[in-house]
């Protein structure tokens, strides 16, 4: 997220003024504005080299982070379960995307997430914590959520949300990497990218069940990040979006790249064996012109 | 062996006052401490102070009418009394500590220094609790004063301490300038790392917890040492070991100057007019040796010329354990012991409500460790006895479900100590729906946030697909939520979740709570196994 549009929407917010422009929503000719999209493919067992591989094919870590970036890693890490439960981001995965922001000439990482489960319990027990600390580099803040740091922010083009509280840290970026692991979901059917980032909006985040597909797609017309990065390296297939039983997970040992949010958790959505079209979000994101849901229509680089 | 006053370079209340500091200091780090560390297992042994407390090991000892292995360090503090006489009361509670440093305070109030006010008091409170304890009617928690302490700690002061220090440090966040914050921010990150909590707890019953422990403090305008003088049964306890202790003090006698110094400052009233030491209330703070003008008290293991009578008639004797006798005569009559309260619901590893009511002490110890906040006093829903004894509250917070911390901190085994494993599968209680206000039921949206947050790893909630008509008269499919019997624990994570506003559309009760096999589900069978 650019600063000087979180200032904008901040300033815009605070001097209530409202736009009421008409708006006229035609998705085909959207759907023809929206331009191509690169969607980097990788599989491997060592999850440190995977990452690389697989940023390496839409460009390198370079594409996405200049020197003296503000860099935020956004992975899943809101539930209190070990890693190989495919509940949050493999820390492993989150670790090398760090570790290439740092190369990359970042000022600062930072990486936390608003947990379901106790906040403590969820950094330790996903890995991520410890896997950041390994690093043993001042630039990386993994630092657990500040009530304090919640904004309101207007979502001009929302249909079902108008403004909502959003996290400041995450707002001024200047790079912001989405990092979600791919669940089965209850209600959604599957967690992917645009849900991901359900963990840094503040308030009563439950009451987004209603209507949850078309309010995640208002929400990525404020969060847009730079890169997402769809943790496949073992996901969930039932008992979503925390799971508990091993029997549950699937390894897969892939990693999908890109930076449209909207093909990315189109790609993912195939693993589980549904089509694009079955996720509520995707579709909806898609008819906003946030991305691409067609995968005929993506360029898969394969690595 | 012989303590006197022989014109020493560090005078021997300096040496009490660093014991008293010392163990106040460790005190409020074993405090800070009883919380969750980043690992599963607690390091330290933060209920400690309980487990060395005669008091709490007398009285649910009679309770349970077994021993409980716990509390056996209780013993060595009572033998280190037999020989030391109420030292505990002097050099290391933490209690007799901060109402020695709120002393200056009180002082504004003068006192004309007298004798104890109610020296019967203490014993007859004492005697009342292990009498009651034996006859099923469990009181320590009110009158011992590490619960006291502890709870008025946890369940107000420091809850309220944090969210001051919240509430200045968000202010300078929001509104002061740069300059301001380049101070302030590093000072609260400082605070959080050390001595603030990590996050804000709400409790019931703060402002009584509050106000039980500043009446301790209060008395003090009345009495110095009120509370351990007149009330406090653990003094009374120790002070009995005192009486029997070889140790005693030697007051004046014919050679003194009757300056009456040594009695105007003690400040357990232990030095009466001929002044001779009571060994039953002095707590050995030496100061009447330091301070005495001609150095003529001593404390050794010589024998006292006057020995002061046992406060206590055998008539008041046998009164108070009359009165502990008589109580649960009329409390297994009350409409409790019918009809339990279907929304007390234990912490997991609780044992049978009886046994687990006599081994509580109400120490507020789980309470404080309880990571999501969920365990709360209970007032009268235990009955009058079962006050500040904890519950689950669901929708205040949820029992987390890889956590075992209260069981680890109960000193006295009320809650078991579980493993992991056995916890994942014990049975606290159990959740239903209110359809009437659940979304997918009543309004027709969609929700499943309870179904979302389940944490059994095959989900206790499942849920059915439904064609409802919705407000504006349109057919949709909805997925209407259920709860499966078989699997559901009542962790009450789907209570506390439930996006409603005020109350929950998922609600725990304790029906089928495994450590009452009285209280089972309709599908759960019967009571007798079959």
């Amino acid at each position: 997220m650019k600063r000087r549009k979180f200032l904008k929407d901040v300033l815009l917010w605070s001097a209530g003024l409202s736009v009421s422009i008409p708006r006229f929503y035609i998705p085909e000719l959207f759907a023809g504005e929206i331009p191509t999209p690169n969607l980097a493919l990788a599989q491997g067992r060592d999850y440190q080299e995977l990452a690389a591989k697989v940023l390496s094919l839409l460009g390198g870590m370079e594409q996405f982070v200049r020197p003296g970036d503000k860099v935020v890693v956004k992975p899943n890490m809101g539930w209190d379960r070990s890693p190989e439960l495919a509940a949050n981001t493999h820390p492993l995965v989150v670790k090398a995307l760090v570790e290439q922001a740092l190369e990359a000439g970042a000022a600062t990482v930072r990486v936390f997430d608003r947990c379901c489960n106790e906040e403590r319990r969820c950094y330790s027990n996903s890995g991520i914590r410890a896997a950041l600390k390994s690093l043993k580099n001042k630039r990386v803040q993994c630092d657990y959520i500040d009530s304090r740091k919640f904004v309101p922010i207007e979502i001009k083009k929302g249909r079902s949300l108008k403004q909502w509280d959003i996290y400041r840290d995450a707002l001024e970026a200047d790079c912001y990497i989405n990092v979600p692991v791919a669940k089965h979901h209850g209600l959604s059917r599957l967690t992917l990218g645009l849900k991901n980032s359900m963990g840094i909006i503040g308030g009563n985040r439950g009451s987004w069940h209603h209507d949850l597909g078309q309010k995640l797609a208002d929400l990525a017309t404020v969060i847009e990040p730079k890169l997402t990065v769809i943790d496949a390296t073992r996901i969930l297939l039932r008992n979503g979006p925390q799971g508990g039983d091993l029997d549950d997970v699937k390894v897969l040992d892939t990693l999908i790249a890109s930076t449209d949010p909207v093909a990315t958790d189109a790609y993912a959505t195939t693993l589980f064996g549904l089509k694009p079209t079955a996720i509520d979000s995707t579709v909806a994101a898609y008819k906003m012109g946030l991305g691409e849901i067609d995968i005929a229509k993506m360029k898969i680089i394969k690595g | 062996m012989a303590w006197s006053n022989k014109k020493r370079s560090i005078p021997f209340s300096w040496w009490r006052r660093l014991s008293q500091g010392v163990c106040l200091l460790l005190f409020l780090f074993l405090f800070i401490k009883t919380d969750y560390n980043g690992a599963d297992q607690l390091d330290y042994a933060v209920n400690i102070l309980f487990r060395f407390d005669p008091l709490v090991a007398a009285c649910t000892i009679l309770a349970v009418k077994s021993f409980i292995y716990l509390l056996l360090p209780s013993l060595f503090l009572v033998a280190l009394s037999l020989v030391l006489g109420r030292f505990f009361c002097g050099w290391a509670c933490p209690l007799g500590t901060l109402l020695d440093i709120f002393r200056p305070i009180a002082k504004l109030r003068v006192q004309k220094p007298a004798a104890t006010l109610y020296p019967r008091l203490r014993y007859i409170i004492l005697f009342f609790i292990l009498s009651a304890s034996l006859f099923g009617f469990p009181l320590v928690g009110f009158v011992d004063p590490f619960s006291i302490l502890v709870r008025g700690l946890t369940l107000s002061f420091y809850p309220a301490f944090n969210a001051a220090s919240v509430a200045f440090f968000t202010f300078t966040y929001q509104q002061a300038p740069e300059t301001i914050n380049y101070v302030t921010e590093p000072v609260y990150t400082l605070l959080r790392e050390t001595v603030l909590p990590f996050s804000q707890k709400f409790y019931e019953l703060g402002l009584l917890s509050f106000f039980i422990l500043l009446s301790v403090f209060l008395l003090e305008f009345w009495q110095r040492r009120f509370f351990c003088r007149n009330i406090c049964p653990l003094g009374a306890m120790l002070g009995l070991c005192g009486r029997l202790s070889p140790l005693s003090g030697h007051g004046g006698n014919s050679d003194c100057n009757n300056c009456q110094i040594c009695r105007n400052l003690c400040r357990m009233g232990a030095i009466d007019e001929q002044r001779n030491i009571n060994m039953e209330q002095c707590s050995l703070c030496l100061e009447c040796v330091d301070k005495c003008p001609n150095s003529i008290i001593t404390f050794s293991n010589r024998k006292p010329e006057n020995r002061v009578p046992f406060s206590l008639s055998r008539r008041v004797f046998a009164g108070s354990l009359a009165g502990g006798i008589i109580v649960p005569f009329f409390s297994n009559v009350r409409a409790l012991a019918k009809l339990p309260d279907p929304t007390l619901i234990r912490p997991p590893g609780a044992l049978a409500e009886k046994e687990f009511l006599g081994r509580c002490v109400r120490c507020g110890e789980c309470m404080k460790v309880c990571i999501g906040n969920a365990l709360q006093p209970t007032f009268l829903e235990a009955g009058l006895e079962g006050m500040f004894s904890p519950k689950v509250v669901s929708r205040l917070g949820y029992c987390e479900f890889n956590c075992t911390l209260c069981g680890q901190v109960c000193p006295t085994g009320a809650l078991r100590l579980l493993s992991l494993a056995e916890k994942h599968k014990t049975k606290i209680g159990h959740a239903f729906f209110d359809k009437n206000h659940c979304l997918p039921y009543a309004k027709a949206i969609p929700c499943m946030v309870c179904e979302e947050h389940c944490p059994t790893s095959d989900k206790a909630i499942k849920f059915k697909k439904a064609k409802v008509v919705n407000d504006r008269g349109t057919t949709i499919t909805v997925q209407q939520p259920y709860v499966v019997d078989s699997l559901c624990i009542g962790c009450g994570i789907c209570e506390n979740k439930c996006p409603l506003p005020g109350k929950s559309a998922i609600l725990i009760t304790s029906a089928g709570e495994d450590r009452n096999p009285a209280n089972k589900l309709p599908t759960g069978g019967s009571p007798y196994g079959y």
